[in-house]
């Protein structure tokens, strides 16, 4: 260390005192003397522990721990590492260190990058792999080879949820609408469009007292309707071309393959999302986006199914475009998050496909419910 | 030269840690929870730095990079496992039993062991990153052995009804404790399973005394009387509060006993945290803490409210305008999910950093004030480890979030 140093200007703080040292070696506390000293290589931190040699830090090098909970010590360490400190009690001296040293919070450079960067090429790969491929391949495989009785009880499972997720209080279960006379109604319109066609379960068909405009199908051959549907169509054949789609997923077995899907993904994705913030409400949601993505294919399939189905009972198949069409006007021109959300993608496609699929009807036109039937149904949750 | 014994200074303060908590999990949320890593790691700095045996702090060397990497070790492994085996069990629980409860009882069982896994390792990650007086802590590598030790225990547990209990919490606590390190020095478990059934004891009587009362009271009362409104869930948060108390006295007792039972080199220790002093700590904690979220709550659903109320147009005609789902169902789609999401957020993350400061930290504060070091002159035979490794990752347990339970 030279002494010659050759200053311009005012000379700079003289700082000298005692503190606290840690070796990094023995679990020891020095008393330890310490200054600073100007070099030709920049102001230094000598260190003088009672025991061992001095130690020079430059100021340029020197860290302070970050984040740390009491503000009447400076824990000063070494940037280029190892576990000696220097713990620094002395308001004058942190202020003069503080004012010093240029880097004194500046953060160490990343290090892992390597490393980092080739696992989570390997996490996004294998979580890809399982949620797009593995996952769905083998629900569609075990949808096939459940046995019935399996079946209803995952739409059970799915019924009471879909029931507490939607209730109002967050207590009781959403009420199921019982109003005899729309009852009979729901059963009619059920007769007429379902009653000829060969499904893999018997349907059971509920209108929930919710406000949603919605509409499941569930596995097991459940069917769920929301009173906020049936009040918000303009007629009852609006409500027969749903019931008709819904079917059409029953047909297919689609919700079978989702719930299968759900259970295997939705646990994936919340390894991956952790528990940052309820974990429950970002799965549920990212689950019905997966969900939304799978399904368009099913939805497509669905629709298919109902323009026949509603041919063959006598109602006009483009009545389906009409709900899309409400849809879409209701959800905004948001085609974006908000129609993942909805359930149903590609709308325009799908409204075309309904206006086309008019050539399929045979039969006269017959209205699905007469007058009294259809203000019973809307007066189903009263 | 060291004095004889060390106490314990605490330096947390509660408006600091506010700031810290609060700042950090707003990041985290914005950051679709990619920056938990980093927020971990800095409130980790915060609880370590706060404590202060002898009056010099612990010091936290863990980087939210590694916990980054070991979180994308496990996602790889674990993503197969949770993904295919909770479909299979599904399936099978679907097929054979007709019912998905099986699904969901059986995948906890096969999680189980990558659970106490987890623990091990985690433990052993946040020891191999915690110094104090420039000496590093260890954990020898053996998480597997602790898996199954921790198996068999509770099924020991359950078989015996829960009495063999204190021997569960002393053998696993040995097993963990006989493979700490602090620099060169090794911790020794000391002491006998047996010790810890005195505090149990009072546990038991908590417990049983607790079912007598309840049955004498349902016996006298005569069949047909009217049991006034209220009386039965009062009467049901009594007895839960008693036994709640009795469990406290035991965990506090054991802590208390297995601590002044460990051995360091020549250190010793003594524990002196007392059940009122925490039972008061959680009882204000949450009750204050509650009373913030209700008055956040209601602000926030008046901030949400007030651009709504008296527009017009936006009730449509024909609903009842009092019916506040009348407001939410009128809003474009995307509207109503962000304030929904908006609302929850805020609500999520102040009820985490609302807890961390009256709960947490209160509790951090006790335990460190009323630990000492015994024989603080063997310190200076201690020193650093030959060469001292850490191993990455504490992931398994980061992705599984075993972390609530350490």
């Amino acid at each position: 260390m030279s002494e010659t140093v050759i200053r311009v200007g005012a000379a700079p703080p003289v700082l000298r005192g005692s503190a606290d040292f840690l070796d990094g070696e023995r679990a020891v506390v020095q008393r330890a003397q310490f200054r600073i000293r100007e070099t030709p290589d920049g102001p230094v931190l000598e260190i003088r522990p009672p025991e061992a040699p001095p130690l020079y830090w430059p100021l340029g090098a020197l860290r302070a721990l970050p984040d740390q909970a009491g503000d009447d010590m400076l824990v000063l360490a070494p940037a280029e590492g190892g576990a000696a400190r220097l713990l620094l009690r002395d308001a004058e001296a942190r202020a003069v260190i503080s004012a010093r040293c240029p880097d004194l919070t500046r953060r160490p450079p990343p290090r892992l990058q390597g490393r980092l960067i080739a696992w989570a090429l390997a996490a996004v790969g294998s979580v890809a792999l399982i949620v797009f491929l593995l996952v769905p391949a083998l629900a569609d495989r075990l949808a096939d080879l459940l046995p019935p009785e399996g079946e209803r009880a995952l739409g059970d499972v799915t019924y009471r949820q879909i029931r507490s997720a939607f209730s109002e209080d967050g207590l009781e279960p959403l009420p199921v609408c019982t109003g005899a006379a729309g009852l009979a109604a729901l059963e009619a319109m059920q007769a007429r469009i379902a009653g000829p066609v060969e499904l893999p379960h018997p349907l059971r068909l509920e209108v929930l007292d919710h406000p949603m405009n919605n509409a499941f199908a569930l596995p097991g051959g459940r069917i769920v309707l929301f009173r906020g549907l049936i009040e918000q169509v303009a007629s009852p054949e609006e409500v027969a071309a749903v019931l008709a789609h819904e079917i059409g997923h029953v047909a297919g077995r689609d919700p079978t393959r989702g719930a299968l899907r759900a259970a295997g993904s939705v646990g994936v994705v919340g390894l991956i999302l952790g528990d940052f913030a309820g974990g429950a409400l970002v799965q549920l949601l990212i689950g019905r986006l997966i969900e939304a993505g799978y399904s368009q294919a099913a939805e497509a399939a669905a629709d298919d199914f109902a323009h026949r189905t509603l041919a063959a009972a006598g109602v006009r198949p483009s009545v389906l475009a009409d709900i899309f069409v409400r849809l879409r006007v209701e959800g905004g021109d948001a085609p974006g998050i908000a129609a993942h959300f909805m359930d149903h993608p590609a709308l325009l496609e799908r409204i075309a496909a309904a206006r086309r699929a008019d050539w399929l009807l045979r039969s006269p036109l017959r209205p699905v419910l007469e007058p009294a039937e259809w203000a019973a149904l809307r007066r189903i949750c009263r | 030269m060291e004095p004889g014994e060390l106490q314990t200074e605490y330096v947390g303060r509660r408006g600091r840690l506010f700031g810290l908590a609060l700042r950090t999990s707003l990041m985290t949320v914005l950051s679709l929870g990619l920056y938990r890593f980093w927020m971990k790691t800095r409130l980790r700095r915060f609880y370590w730095s706060a404590i202060r045996p002898g009056g010099h702090p612990l010091e936290y060397v863990g980087l939210p990079m590694e916990k980054l990497l070991g979180f994308l070790i496990a996602v790889v492994f674990l993503a197969f496992y949770i993904g295919i085996a909770n479909l299979a069990l599904m399936f099978v629980s679907l097929s054979l039993f007709g019912t998905s409860l099986w699904a969901t009882a059986l995948s906890f069982l096969g999680i189980l062991p990558v659970l106490f896994y987890a623990r091990y390792r985690a433990r052993r990650y946040i020891l191999a990153r915690t110094r104090w007086r420039g000496i590093g802590f260890g954990l020898e590598p053996a998480a597997w052995g602790y898996a199954w030790r921790a198996l068999a225990h509770w099924a020991v547990t359950i078989l015996s009804l829960g009495l063999l209990w204190p021997r569960m919490t002393f053998w696993l606590e040995k097993y963990r404790t006989d493979r700490t390190w602090f620099g060169n020095a090794r911790m020794h478990q000391g002491g006998r399973w047996q010790m810890l059934y005195r505090p149990f004891l009072v546990f038991l009587i908590s417990l049983f005394g607790t079912a007598v009362v309840i049955a004498v009271a349902v016996a006298s009362v005569p069949a047909g009387t009217v049991v006034p409104v209220g009386a039965g869930p009062l009467f049901g948060l009594a007895a839960v509060s008693v036994v709640a108390c009795g469990f406290m006295h035991y965990r506090i007792q054991a802590f208390r006993l297995l601590t002044e039972h460990k051995r360091l080199g020549g250190l010793g220790f003594r524990a002196r945290p007392r059940l009122w002093r925490v039972l008061r700590i959680y009882l204000f904690g949450y009750g204050l803490a509650g009373l913030a979220m209700l008055a956040l709550g209601l602000a926030l659903a008046i901030a949400v409210a007030i651009p709504f109320a008296g527009v017009p147009g936006i009730v449509p005609p024909g609903s009842p305008g009092e019916d506040p789902f009348a407001i939410a169902s009128a809003l474009p789609l995307w509207v109503s999910l962000a304030l929904g999401a908006g609302a929850y957020f805020t609500l999520f993350v102040m009820w985490s950093v609302l807890r961390q400061v009256f709960v947490t930290l209160p509790l951090a504060r006790h335990y460190a004030e009323t630990l000492e070091i015994r024989n603080a002159g063997a310190l200076s035979r201690l020193g650093r480890r030959a060469g001292e490794d850490a191993g990455h990752a504490e992931g398994f347990a980061e992705a599984l979030d075993v972390e609530a339970a350490l």
